[in-house]
Order: C-alpha cells, then structure tokens, then sequence
C-alpha cells in the first residue's frame, strides 16, 4: 500500500503542476492565436468574396 | 442561501459577457467551414484551450469526484490512463494526423471516403444516438451541483438550467465554432482558476494525511491498488486503455477540435500537451471526493463506503463534493468558483451542441437528401440545416436531460452509452487507415456488432461494465476482420478534395 501511496501521489503532483504551468502558458498566447485565427477567418472571406 | 451578494454579481457579469463576446464570432461566419471547423485557422495554444474546455465540464467534476469518493485513489488510475493514452496519440499521431490531413468535419464522413455513403449514414446516426444520450445526462447532473453549492432552492432547477441551456444555444446557434473557440478560451481560463482554487481549499480543509487515512481505513488496499479494487481490476484498465484510444481520436467533439487546427503537425502538439491536463482534469476532482469523504463520509455503509451526512441530512456520494464546496468557500471565492464550474458546463454543451447537431446535418440530412436525388445544397443552406439541427439537440435535451436519471456510477454509464458506437468506429477507423483489406462489408459488420456488443450485455445481460467494453470492441474487430475476408476488395480512401 506504500508503494501505491507514494505512486499517486506524485501522479498527482505532477497533474497539478502541468495543469497549473499550462494554464498560465495558454492564458499569456492563447490570445494571440485568437487573433492569428480572426486575421485567417477574414482573409478567408475576403478570398471566398472576391 | 449559500451565495452572497458578490457571488451573484460575478456570475451575472460572467454570463452577459460570455455570451456577449460569443456573439462576436457571427462575423467570421462566411461558410460552413467556418461555421463547423473555425475555417481551419486553430493555433497550438486556442487548440489546447479549447480542447480542455471542451472536455472538461461540471459533469466531469462530478463524476471525477463521485469515483474520488467511492474508490479512494485507486480511481486515480482512470485518469492516468486518459493522461497517457492523450500523450501518445498526440506524439505518434495515431488516426489523428491522417484525419486532419484529409481535412473532415465531421468522424462519420470518413465512412464516406474510405467505405460508402450507407455507412456513413449509419454511423452518423449511431454516433448522433451514442453522443446525445451520452449527453442526456449532463443537465440534471449539473443542476445538482449548482443546487448544492449556491443554495438555489431545487424547485427552481429545471428554470436555472433551462436558462443556461438556453444562452449556451444562443451563442452556439449563432457563431457556430468560431463562437465556441473564443468562449472556450474565457471559459478554459476561468475553469482552471475554480479547479486550482477548489484543489487548495479541499487538501487545506480536509488536511492531506487525513485524505489518506480515511481512504486507508474504509477501503484497506483497494483505496489505492486498482487492480485489487473489485471495481476495478486488470480488465477494467485494458477496457480504459481501448476506450480512451477510442475517445481521442473518434469522439466527436474531440476529433472537431484535430479538423479544425491549422496543420496535422498543430493537431498533434494540441493533443500531447492537453493529455497533461487531462491527468489533472480526472485526478484533481477525484482528490475532491476523496476530501468530502475524509470530511462528511459518517453514514451507513454502502457498497463498501460510508454515505455523506451533511447539516444532518443523508446525501449520494456524488453529491458529497459539491456539499464539501458549499461548506469550505467563503464569499467571493464561490462566486469565481462557481462561475468557472459554468464556464466549464457551458463550453462542454455549446461544443457538444455543434459536435452531435453537426452529425445531425451533415451525415444523416444531407446524404439522404442527396439519395432522394435532390441538388447539393449551398453552404449557407448547410449552416441554416445545422443550426436547425442544434436548435433540435438542445430542445431534446431540455426534456430529456432534466428528467432522466442515470443508474449506478455515471462515468462508467456515460463509458457505456460511449462504447455503443465507439467500439465499432474506432474499429472501422483504425481498419480503413492501417489495413488495406478492410472494406464496406467489415465496416457495416464492425458498427452493428460493436453496437450490439455494449447494448445487449449491459442492458439485458447485466454484465459488468468492463465485460461489456470487452464485448464491444471484441465483437467490432472481429465484425471488421471476418466482413473484410468474405466481402468484395477494399476500394482506396479518398484524399482531401
């Protein structure tokens, strides 16, 4: 049971870590590949109009 | 009431701006390309937000939470596999670098190229029954957890979710997926802050070594073990093993986020760094089950564990979480906290809503159309099927989301109503991209078997659900293999047009 102690638990410090450092990884340039996105939809349908 | 004033203030101001900003995204909407995919212009990081935000709800709290509470950490094991099997389908890019590469909207069109339009047809339709009684559940389940944690008095339930149903539709409808990108990025972040908040506060509360005493001394070794767990055991982590590699890469909702990234190579980075999330999106919750227990499991014993008692009052075990939570946040923190689990509710449903009511359109509408011998129909026309179609799925789930009440645990009942067209899409997907000799016959024999495989033992048999998932994907690949050897040779898939 020790064994298995020791195992989850750093499974589950790892998880929170990741979860935490991705979090704030994807909040600093998730917006920027909004706006790289909203920059490709118009390009996209200026091409489709045109 | 458990809410205070601000509590109500940041939720007002969440919702008006969530569904503000969402709004936003009709003016992107040219084609159904755009309506569908994003026009296929998602980045790594929008990827991974949206992604998550997807696939990470207050159902997958609760459920995440009632087997922390049941099984202790023994649980843990679901969501290592779901972590792992993430990572290795984003680093390999097993099914998912092809898929992107043939530039799909949707899973079942795939039968299309690589089988016949029949079945397609069927797979959509087993796919669209699959998806939305998948999602029947949802509703009724987080009604229950925002009942609990905001004191809302449960008459009021079916109007409170019948509302949030209602703006997630209004959005959804409107801005198709590019409306659902940009408010699961605002969703993603908040959800996040509610999980890292709510993960402090329950090991703050309930004190690490208390967890795992309590879990010691209810549930001996099969608290942690999972392969000693009778619950669980070897042929429970084989069956979540297959289920997973199935998930991720044939789950609608899912395989919508891999269409829409801008290259096969994004999709595949997209997926390898969400599966890190997704160790925390199963274990975090389950910590917070684990917690309830070790705070309010006093009452009878019931299949192995002590039922919550909370203010006096005898709960079910999935219910324990959200008590804990109405118990240890102060003011303030509620409000964020439940304002990021509705984040979280409303980005599983409105992508959910464009993922089953996109196989509504364009897999079961649009090829029986053109079977009846009618024209093509114009992209805008396909955008107008396809909020019909969403405008239907969510109707239907009002009605049978509020009042349908799943038996025994949910996540292994939302793994059954999965595993009815899993089995047999997962099969005919990895047949037709790594086999040449698999073809229509296999494909139609691989969908009816894996169908029947999860309904009959489960529904009727009363198997387990292991055996079940066993059965399923057993029956499908054996479907695939014996049709493809009688049947007539494999015609060659069809690239991207």
């Amino acid at each position: 049971m020790n064994y298995w102690q020791i195992f989850w638990t750093a499974w589950l410090a790892l998880a929170g870590v990741s979860f935490a450092v991705i979090t704030g990884i994807v909040m600093v340039k998730g917006y920027k590949d909004l706006r790289s996105m909203f920059s490709g939809l118009r390009e996209q349908r200026t091409h489709d109009h045109e | 009431m458990h809410f205070a004033a601000i509590d109500w203030i940041i939720i007002f101001v969440y919702l008006i701006s969530c569904v503000a900003i969402g709004l936003l995204g009709k003016k992107y909407i040219g084609n159904v390309s755009h309506y569908l995919v994003a026009g296929r212009e998602l980045g790594t990081y929008a990827g991974i937000a949206t992604l998550a935000a997807t696939e990470i709800g207050t159902i997958t709290f609760m459920y995440n939470g009632e087997l922390g509470y049941r099984y202790g950490f023994a649980a843990f094991a679901a969501a290592l596999i779901s972590g792992l099997v993430m990572i290795i389908v984003g680093r390999t890019g097993l099914v998912v670098e092809r898929f992107r590469a043939l530039r799909l909207m949707t899973v079942p069109e795939y039968f299309e190229r690589k089988y016949s339009r029949g079945l397609r047809l069927l797979a959509g339709i087993l796919v669209a029954t699959g998806g939305i009684l998948n999602m029947g559940v949802f509703l009724k389940i987080e009604g229950e957890f925002l009942t609990i944690v905001s004191g809302i008095d449960s008459r009021y339930l079916v109007a409170v979710m019948t509302a949030i149903l209602l703006l997630e539709l209004v959005y959804t409808v409107v801005g198709g997926m590019v409306a659902v990108v940009i408010t699961d990025f605002i969703q993603y972040v908040l959800l996040s802050v509610a999980t890292i908040l709510v993960s402090i506060y329950a090991v703050h509360h309930a004190g690490w070594d208390n967890i795992v005493n309590k879990v010691s001394s209810t549930m001996g070794s099969a608290g942690f073990d999972p392969v000693q767990n009778p619950k669980f055991g070897i042929t429970f982590l084989i069956w979540q093993v297959l289920l997973w590699f199935s998930i991720h890469t044939c789950w609608q909702t899912t395989a919508m986020r891999v269409f829409s990234t801008k290259s096969p190579e994004i999709s595949k980075r997209v997926m390898t760094w969400t599966g890190f999330i997704y160790l925390g999106r199963g274990m975090l919750p389950m910590l917070w089950g684990a917690a309830a227990l070790t705070l309010f499991g006093v009452g009878a014993v019931e299949n192995g564990v002590p039922l919550p008692v909370v203010d006096g009052q005898t709960l079910a075990p999935i219910d324990a979480m959200p008590a804990m939570l109405a118990n240890i946040l102060g003011p303030g923190v509620k409000g964020i906290v439940v304002a990021g689990m509705l984040a979280a509710t409303m980005s599983v449903n409105s992508s959910y809503l464009l993922g089953w009511s996109a196989v509504i359109s364009q897999d079961i509408i649009l090829p029986v159309r053109e079977q009846m011998g009618k024209p093509p129909l114009s992209s805008r026309s396909q955008i107008f099927v396809n909020r019909l179609a969403n405008l239907f799925v969510g109707v239907f789930l009002m009605f049978w989301g509020l009042y349908y009440t799943p038996p025994g645990a949910v996540y292994l009942y939302l793994n059954i109503t999965g595993t009815i067209y899993l089995a047999g899409t997962f099969i005919c997907v990895i047949g037709g991209l790594y086999w040449k000799r698999a073809n229509t016959t296999g494909g139609y024999l691989a969908m009816l078997m894996g169908a029947a495989g999860a309904i009959i033992p489960f529904f009727f048999l009363h198997w387990s659900e292991n055996v079940t998932g066993f059965c399923a994907f057993g029956l499908a690949a054996l479907g695939l293999v014996f049709g493809s050897l009688i049947g007539k040779r494999a015609q060659p898939l069809k690239e991207a047009p």
